[in-house]
């Protein structure tokens, strides 16, 4: 288990501050923010590499705080990898082994599962200037792997890769989280690789948590517009509260909702996803509303669709065949509508 | 064909007074004295003893610079310290003053009317008229050279690969030793070269710290004031050919590091 205790971490045009985690033995964590936001920073004073101004860090309830970072065995995978240009691959992954004093038996073992694991087989003697992303990434894994670290760090893993390796690398980070049962520390910009990838996680923004805690609750609960928007939600207006049901502030439109709104949530927002075409004369969603489409944009194979009311414009994800079906476009009118379920507040 | 851009010409066009400039004096030099006179030179015992006296000693001051200047390069391209850019303005200040003056300020720093003088004479180590001397203004005037070069190598390693080391368990020390090192040697390489060549051409602050033992610099003006052109120019020719391989050297160097690891 690792635990940081209001760390903050000063430089000259950034700091943390305040940062209190709590990550379990075997969790996928992420830390997720977007560019600038600080995550990488902590990554590197976790791992020791830039000393912490104030706070503390336990390891397996050991304080770390001023520990030296090659006695820490944490591992770090850098983002563009970082391998050492003037070693072969093979030196690149056994680089490690003598400072952890491991039997050269067991090195050797360990060297063999991983090159068979991670298809390196074939290009052992090379050097790294000459390969793939994907191939890059899979040496710096088992460069780190081979040391059998208490935790893996990884800085962006996923960023740095040809689309074409990212769906791979995603599936190998998986895998090796499942069978290896290692703590991992996964610091990303992209939701929807941390929803697939992680467990729990913890959002930043300027170098300050925003919310932490299970992957699903952040993704379904946000506790901020920031997060909220982050997370992929959209539609997110201010709100007052009323009985059984909220009204968007100044614009008087009812939404039904599931569950009463937090005694603290101002702010509703609604997943566009969530938003579906349905009958004029149709009360299946309990939120029904007439719309003109003013705007369509593309989001690659889904569109963006911009469906203004009397008082209030709704942003919804359909894919493409779904106007081609419907013979649906700019200047039509359409009846949506949205579960209360579908209504997050905060 | 190829067609030339007319900026190029232009630029081709201008270039050329400069060529001529650094080239002209040098043919001239190089190719007036005759075979016979460049091998009789060669068979003066005081000429190839100051040319060989120039390069060892120059290589000399090459080598303390490797041994001296690595250090403070590393420190200059890869920790925060207070003062940086005075420590820096400060390294390259040998190639701005005069360097007569260079050789008058090492003898009043180490004359016996001075502490470090007297401190240095009770040690043995005399500085004028002696290879020590010489080397020691040489080592001046040529560690910019090594220290830029050496610095700019550290700066083009990425921070990144000795974090990643130390990330694997290696000490600061074993980092260095093994990323870092290897990585920069060749740009060393070419500090002690750039370092080496600088310093063999030395002369204003050789002449007032040791005329005598005769460098090849020294020893062309001397050849010069009391012989005239004819008797110098075979001993600076000597100079000039072996300083040109030295150069063709070091851009075949620089050209290898601009290529590894890319």
């Amino acid at each position: 288990m690792i635990q940081l205790n209001h760390i903050n971490l000063t430089l000259p045009e950034f700091s943390l501050k305040d940062i209190t985690l709590e990550i379990q033995k075997n969790d996928f964590f992420s830390l997720i923010g977007p560019t600038g936001s600080g995550k990488s920073l902590l990554l590197e004073g976790m791992m020791g590499l830039i000393p912490f101004s104030s706070g503390t860090m336990f390891l397996e309830n050991h304080d770390i705080t001023t520990l030296a970072v090659e006695k820490r065995n944490l591992a770090l995978v850098y983002q563009d990898f970082a391998l050492f240009p003037h070693l072969d691959v093979t030196q690149n992954i056994f680089y490690g082994v003598s400072y952890h004093k491991i039997p050269k038996l067991t090195a050797q073992k360990r060297f063999d599962a991983l090159v068979s694991t991670l298809g390196l087989e074939k290009i052992t003697k090379r050097r790294p200037q000459h390969l793939s992303g994907g191939e890059k990434q899979r040496i710096a894994l088992a460069r780190s792997l081979i040391l059998n670290p208490n935790v893996l760090l990884l800085d962006e893993p996923l960023s740095a890769l040809d689309p074409i390796f990212h769906e791979d690398a995603k599936q190998l980070l998986k895998k090796i989280h499942d069978d290896l049962e290692i703590t991992v520390i996964m610091v990303s910009h992209n939701f929807s690789d941390v929803l697939y990838l992680a467990n729990r996680g913890a959002i930043i923004k300027n170098g300050r948590i925003m919310q932490q805690g299970d992957i699903m609750s952040i993704f379904e609960q946000p506790n901020s517009t920031f997060t909220a928007s982050f997370v992929g939600m959209k539609n997110i207006t201010p709100i007052c509260r009323q009985n059984n049901h909220i009204v968007i502030k100044d614009i008087n439109i009812e939404i039904a909702i599931s569950h009463p709104p937090g005694i603290n949530d101002t702010y509703m927002g609604i997943r566009p996803e969530d938003i579906s075409l349905t009958a004029s004369s149709s009360n299946h969603f309990k939120n029904c509303f007439q719309g003109n489409i003013t705007k369509i944009t593309s989001h690659g194979i889904f569109l963006n669709i911009y469906l203004q009311t009397e008082n209030f414009q709704f942003e919804a994800i359909w894919p493409r065949s779904y106007l081609r079906d419907h013979g649906l476009d700019i200047g039509k009118t359409v009846a949506f509508g949205f579960h209360p379920e579908s209504v997050h507040t905060f | 064909m190829k067609r030339i851009e007319p900026l190029n010409w232009l630029f081709m066009f201008m270039s050329l007074p400069l060529i001529l400039l650094l080239t002209l004096p040098l043919i001239k030099m190089t190719f007036e004295p005759s075979m016979e006179m460049m091998i009789e030179t060669l068979s003066d015992k005081d000429v190839v003893n100051a040319i060989a006296r120039s390069i060892s000693l120059s290589f000399c001051a090459g080598i303390l610079s490797f041994a001296m200047g690595t250090p403070l390069a590393y420190l200059l391209a890869r920790k925060r310290i207070v003062g940086k850019k005075i420590i820096e303005g400060i390294i390259d200040l040998p190639i701005m003053i005069p360097h007569p003056v260079v050789g008058i300020a090492f003898l009043s720093l180490t004359g016996r009317n001075n502490p470090i003088g007297r401190f240095l004479s009770d040690i043995g180590i005399q500085i004028m008229g002696t290879q020590t001397g010489i080397v020691c203004v040489l080592l001046f005037v040529g560690l910019p050279f090594y220290i830029n070069t050496v610095k700019a190598g550290f700066e083009s390693v990425p921070i990144r690969l000795e974090n990643a080391s130390r990330t694997l368990g290696a000490g600061a020390f074993s980092t260095f030793v093994r990323i870092t090192f290897p990585l920069t040697w060749r740009h060393m390489i070419l500090g002690i070269i750039m370092c080496t060549a600088r310093a063999i051409s030395e002369f204003g602050a050789v002449v007032i710290v040791a005329y005598h033992p005769m460098t090849a610099p020294v020893m062309i003006y001397e050849r010069f004031t009391a012989y005239g052109l004819k008797y110098s120019q075979p001993i600076a020719v000597w100079l000039i050919l072996i300083s040109f391989i030295l150069f063709i050297v070091l851009r075949m160097l620089s050209k290898s590091i601009n290529h590894e690891y890319r």
